[in-house]
């Protein structure tokens, strides 16, 4: 031994890659999930969350105040509130989540063909979707729902889907356009692999995780447009419990500052929409992670 | 030679838009007629109900309501070339004459509304951008992100419930106080609280965008450049990466004007603000054909000429649009 | 001579979620009034983290752990942004690598320069300025733009752009330039063009200039000293002489037995084993000990201190260390083989079946408003079995849109493909062939990044020719055969399961080889398959090429730009110029009786040879 002086040469240490290294900056968002789970498990258990009958009109107790009997007091026809946001969260969640089911497929559909089209026919499709998208929402729904005619539940999420879709198809497009020009697709082409192929094993893996933020965003619009409608009085009547709905009789309300009648429901809305938000935004891939050159 | 082609490009443009609202007022009417309900409602009130048959009959046909569709559309389309727009079964006055009462507190609401969200969207983006990742950032995101969930009407409700009802600071409703029309101070107590729904549920989305596309710039290599120059950090960010998103800007909130304006219809509803949307409103749900019409038609004007102007401002301002087509109508980034 | 900047023990770090990235480590040097000092290294050594740590023009994440910065003797380490700033520009200037996005892509170029002018000279008149702006221009050799003010950068060639960066830096005639890559993501022969500015305008003003390349070549050809980083430390400095002739490391030996100069005739391309080391936790001796076929065993427990050779000449490796004189290591020999001894030539091969026959190719492009853009016009050439055919050019010749076509991704506007007799181009015929035609032609893309989908296992990447096109696994399963594939191409099994992700550029790309070899391909067209990649794997990757090549005798279309690549793996080569195959020939011919202008240029601005002739020349000039 001469102190190490000796040749070894190469000893091999292979590398492996440093699997999970980048990790996410933000947590994940355990809190606005656990909430969103608790509300929405609440309204489906609707039925066990409370005995009270939410449609039960006891004119004897209207417009009561939150208190033992009634934790979040009545309305002005009586009926118990607390029993109501439970039933009614449920048919917001309903026209939330069926109207997004409705928006994706017709967004899907749309940008996918704008996105396969050629030139022309893509200029065409998107320009339709421009001049759709910047007619007023309420506009379109208002004309909508006069050819609908009397609201009810499916009509609402019917409208609220066909007049949601035209931002997420733009985004689709773009994405399915550049998935389509990518240099994998063009290899798996190459290789023969033919259209259903390249569809299920390229397109869809790729662009899943955009079209699950736009779906999480786009239960959060509907759900919004459920409770604009109807607190406007076009869309559910008061008697189809709702969160909207409920809101319904806030003019009522104000003149006798039931201030539980507004603020009650209207914070569960508020929280399932910022408990969305945050799901969304996780869901959102992190492109640019490089650092500010400033 | 160079106007002869800018004549020629305005020639175009005013043809697309001749054509465009042709179409739109077309399909208003078809959809707007194919719709139940009883237009006579709407101009007798009450009394529709009580009327004989025989009456119902006298006096649709005096209203032209039972002639077929095309017919009515193209005597529509008549008298509006000759400035008539019809009356409005409602108020029974000339459509013009009940819209011009209130488009200027529409004006009023969305003008200023607009104004604010532009300046302040502005003003809060380059703050979080400059600040990025820092506290003052995260809080102002999250504030933002909360504030943005916010659906206007309850929005509406909670100012009206502590600032009118509880506080009595602010009017709730109406544009004026009766007898006040022409006193300014009186106006602006009417306008603060729909104004602050206004700004406040549409500026998050545009500060948002602002400061993502900031971020975006602030990484671009052309920053380490123009460091290198020795320019100060506040020079590089207001010389270069501003510029760069400006146009961008200027063309999605042209594009963004009428969902700001479709915004107003619903504060002015809360609020009972005496101004178009409310209007629209109305006589989408009880059958004002010509109110409808014509409000339609104003609407759709205004969004073709926005989406013209966003066109026209990112194409003159930015000379790489030339080059790439994608940048017109850049994604406007979710929140 | 002074020191106008002395470098003390500097360390930077950047701070990462996955830890402490120590990106330069321990860092001394000084650079002296008007002398031109050449860094050189691998991608990832701290080149560039050097050069932004001084100017400090680093993100915030990065800190400088410890060490001096001096600037005439002055400490700046301490200095805030505002003392930078005035420093910025007036004292020091930098040339980036990417000149396409280190223009403000909005603002005239004009408008560019003149406002660095500015930051100089606050109070300067508009007159002033533009005199100033215009002596810019001369000095870049950019005389169009003085007319023709609002010109955009997109509107300017990549060596235009290239130039107005330089006038940018130069504005204030900083004392010390430094240099980034400045040609790398240029074509060759305006490689050359700027590598020639640089000098020139060294000369003229006298600049200090620090040179980052990882072209020992262009080190050769521009420096007075030369400094070789690896792994964020400087494992040996000395003059431009002293390196090349008598160099001390074995480090500098592997780049340098890496040249591809050396390896004519050869038959492989020298490359240094294995991968830099990842410097979020750095090996605790020398962090070259495990490529190092010299390693001590002391290499691997203490990192060697900076021994001195000469006055000027420094390296760190145990070598020198007087305990291990006895084993008298020394530097390989450098130097070129004759050419002659590669004489013995494929006369049989040439008489060999053509497999691919391109006719009068031409392939057209719609652009904007009714016009197009012909980027392959009248393209003929010939590929024979076993053949290995270089296609070479600059960005923008044609190159990848002739691979295309002959892939049936692109339809040809015009011409004819025959593949095995076969008309490509006709579709009936394809689609009577299409089976043959897919499984037996394979491609290779530049971008290895995009050509593999980020959402499938490397096992289900590699096996998904097969899957296509039903061929029933010879090893059994799909993935049994995908491992077999992978250590054909030099991959551990143990990647079977990742994500394309998690792998290293080369490591992509040989998931890319596996993948298109699984077929056992009669035809493979890589399209600049090594043009993403760092210099060590570039030659791993042609070794890895011509290994496979031998063994399984396909003809191959190799596309690249970079010419020393081409003439080391290629048969015959073809020269692409503006859509039109300008030549085409032997290597032999091709690399010294080039016919036309456009090669000559070409195989003239070619940086190899020049860093042995480059050498000589200079030693005769002084």
């Amino acid at each position: 031994m001469r102190d190490g002086f000796e040749i070894v040469g190469i000893r091999r240490t292979e590398q492996y890659p440093a699997s999970g290294s980048q990790s996410r900056r933000q947590g994940k968002p355990l809190v606005s999930a656990l909430l969103l789970c608790f509300i929405a498990a609440g309204c489906l258990a609707c039925k066990w969350m409370t005995a009270k009958d939410p449609s039960y009109l006891n004119l004897q107790y209207h417009s009561m105040p939150p208190n033992r009997e009634f934790i979040f007091g009545t309305d002005t026809m009586g009926r118990d509130i607390f029993s109501m946001i439970w039933y009614g969260g449920r048919i917001s969640l309903f026209i939330g989540l069926v109207s997004t089911l409705l928006t994706t497929f017709l967004a899907v559909i749309v940008g996918a063909i704008s996105g396969c089209a050629s030139g022309k026919v893509d200029a065409v499709i998107m320009r339709g979707v421009d001049i759709l998208l910047s007619v007023p929402e309420l506009l379109l729904v208002l004309l909508l729902q006069a050819v609908f005619g009397r609201p009810n539940v499916f009509s609402i999420t019917l409208v609220i889907g066909i007049t949601g879709w035209m931002r997420m198809s733009r985004v689709i497009r773009t994405e399915v356009r550049q998935i389509r020009n990518s240099e994998y697709v063009t290899a798996a082409r190459c290789m023969g692999g033919g259209f259903f192929h390249v569809l299920w094993h390229h397109l869809v893996p790729n662009f899943i995780s955009s079209v699950m933020f736009m779906v999480v965003m786009s239960i959060r619009s509907a759900i919004v447009a459920e409770s604009t409608l109807s607190f406007m009085g076009i869309g559910l009547p008061v008697e189809v419990i709702s969160w909207g709905s409920m809101l319904s009789l806030a003019e009522q309300a104000l003149s006798g500052r039931a201030w539980w009648m507004i603020l009650i429901p209207g914070l569960f809305l508020v929280v399932t929409l910022v408990c969305l938000t945050n799901l969304g935004n996780h869901l959102q891939r992190h492109v640019n992670r490089r650092h500010s050159n400033l | 030679m160079k106007i002869n082609r800018y004549m020629k490009i305005i020639g175009r443009k005013i043809l697309l838009l001749a054509g465009s609202v042709f179409i739109l007022s077309l399909l208003v009417f078809y959809i707007s007629r194919l719709s139940p309900g009883d237009p006579l409602v709407s101009y007798y009130g009450d009394r529709a109900e009580k009327m004989s048959p025989q009456e119902q009959e006298w006096a649709r046909d005096r209203l032209g309501l039972n002639d077929p569709i095309h017919v009515q559309y193209i005597r529509w389309l008549q008298n509006a070339f000759r400035g008539d727009f019809g009356i409005s079964y409602k108020y029974k006055m000339d459509v013009t004459a009940v819209i011009g009462g209130r488009i200027l507190n529409t004006l009023l609401l969305g003008g200023i509304g607009f104004l604010l969200i532009f300046v302040l969207a502005l003003l809060l983006g380059i703050l979080c951008a400059w600040h990025e990742d820092k506290i003052l950032d995260r809080v102002i995101c999250k504030i933002g992100t909360v504030t943005s969930c916010i659906p206007e009407f309850w929005l509406s409700l909670v100012l009206i419930l502590i600032f009118a009802v509880s506080l009595r600071w602010f009017p709730s409703s109406g544009a004026y106080a009766v007898g006040k029309e022409n006193n300014p101070a009186d106006r602006v107590r009417h306008l603060v609280l729909p104004l602050t729904v206004v700004v406040m549920s549409h500026l998050w989305y545009y500060a948002y965008m602002i400061r993502n596309k900031l971020l975006v710039e602030v990484r671009a290599d052309y920053v380490l450049l123009a460091r290198m120059k020795g320019l100060r950090k506040s020079q590089v960010m207001f010389r270069h990466c501003l510029p760069n998103i400006l146009p961008g800007y200027f063309s999605i909130m042209a594009v963004s004007v009428p969902h700001v304006l479709g915004g107003t219809y619903i504060v002015e509803t809360v609020f009972s603000y005496p101004g178009i949307g409310t209007l629209t409103y109305e006589s989408a749900r009880y059958q004002d054909y010509n109110l409808l019409m014509l409000l339609s038609l104003i609407t759709g004007i205004t969004v073709i000429v926005c989406n013209m102007l966003a066109q026209a401002v990112s194409e003159r301002i930015d000379p790489r649009i030339r080059v790439d087509d994608e940048g017109a109508y850049g994604e406007v980034e979710e929140l | 001579m002074s020191e106008l900047l002395e470098v003390r023990n500097l360390s930077v770090s950047f701070d990462t979620p996955a830890g402490e990235i120590q990106a330069v480590r321990d860092v001394s040097f000084c650079v002296r009034a008007g002398e031109v000092l050449a860094v050189v290294g691998e991608t990832g050594c701290g080149k560039s983290v050097l050069c932004k740590s001084i100017l400090r023009l680093l993100p915030e994440i990065a800190r400088i752990k410890k060490g001096q910065i001096l600037l005439n003797g002055v400490d700046i380490t301490g200095y805030r942004e505002q003392d930078m700033c005035r420093l910025r520009g007036r004292f020091f200037a930098m040339v980036f690598q990417n000149p396409m996005t280190v223009l403000n892509p909005s603002m005239s170029v004009w408008a560019q320069i003149a406002e660095a002018v500015k930051v100089y000279g606050r109070n300067m008149s508009r007159e002033e300025v533009e005199q100033r702006v215009i002596q810019l221009l001369d000095l870049v050799g950019l005389e169009d733009l003085k007319k023709r003010r609002q010109q955009y950068p997109y509107h300017l060639s990549g060596g235009m752009q290239q130039r107005c960066v330089m006038a940018i830096a130069l504005a204030a005639e900083p004392k010390l330039l430094f240099a980034d890559e400045p040609t790398t993501a240029l074509d060759v022969t305006i490689q050359a063009q700027i590598l020639d500015l640089i000098k020139e305008v060294q000369a003229r003003l006298h600049t200090a200039t620090v040179f980052v390349t990882h072209d020992l070549s262009v080190a050769a050809k521009a420096a007075d000293r030369v400094a070789v980083m690896y792994a964020g430390k400087i494992v040996e400095i000395g003059t431009t002489e002293e390196i090349f002739q008598d160099s001390r490391h074995p480090y500098t030996w592997g780049l340098m037995r890496a040249l591809p100069a050396f390896a004519r005739g050869r038959d492989s391309l020298y490359s240094i084993p294995g991968m830099p080391p990842a410097l979020i936790d750095p090996p605790k001796g020398d962090a070259f000990a495990c490529r190092n076929e010299y390693a001590l065993a002391i290499d691997y427990e203490k990192q060697p201190p900076m021994f001195q050779v000469t006055d000027t000449h420094f390296a760190a490796t145990w070598l020198l260390d007087e305990r291990a004189e006895g084993l008298g290591i020394r530097a390989p020999v450098f130097r070129m083989e004759e050419e002659d001894c590669q004489e013995e030539q494929k006369s049989p091969e040439a008489a060999a079946k053509v497999l691919l026959d391109v006719q009068h190719l031409t392939h057209v492009f719609p652009i904007s408003s009714g016009k197009t853009l012909t980027a392959v016009d009248d393209v003929s050439f010939q590929i024979r079995r076993g053949e290995i055919f270089g296609l070479i050019g600059e960005s923008g010749s044609g190159k990848s849109t002739v691979a295309r076509c002959i892939m049936n991704v692109y339809r040809p506007a015009g011409g004819h493909i025959l593949y095995q007799g076969i008309d490509i181009c006709d579709s009936r015929e394809f689609r009577a062939h299409k089976k043959m035609l897919q499984s037996t032609r394979q491609m290779i893309f530049q971008d290895c990044d995009g050509s593999l989908n980020r959402r499938m296992k490397v096992c289900d990447i590699i096996a998904e020719p097969m899957r296509l096109q039903h061929v029933k696994p010879p090893r059994g399963t799909y993935r049994a055969e995908a491992a077999f594939q992978m250590q054909h191409v030099g991959l551990a099994a143990a990647y079977l399961d990742q994500y394309p992700c998690a792998l290293s550029g080369g490591q992509r790309q040989r998931v890319a080889i596996a993948r298109a070899l699984s077929m056992e391909p009669a035809l493979l067209v890589a399209d600049e398959p090594i043009a993403s990649l760092d210099v060590s794997m570039q030659a791993q990757i042609v070794n890895l090429f011509r290994h496979l090549q031998k063994e399984q005798g396909f003809s191959f279309l190799f596309i690249a730009h970079d010419l020393a690549m081409v003439e080391f793996l290629c048969d015959r080569v073809g020269v692409m110029y503006q859509g039109r195959l300008v030549e085409t020939g032997s290597v032999k011919e091709i690399f010294h009786h080039p016919v036309h202008p456009y090669t000559q240029k070409l195989v003239a601005s070619m940086p190899l040879p020049a860093c042995c002739t480059g050498w000589d020349e200079r030693r005769q000039n002084r």
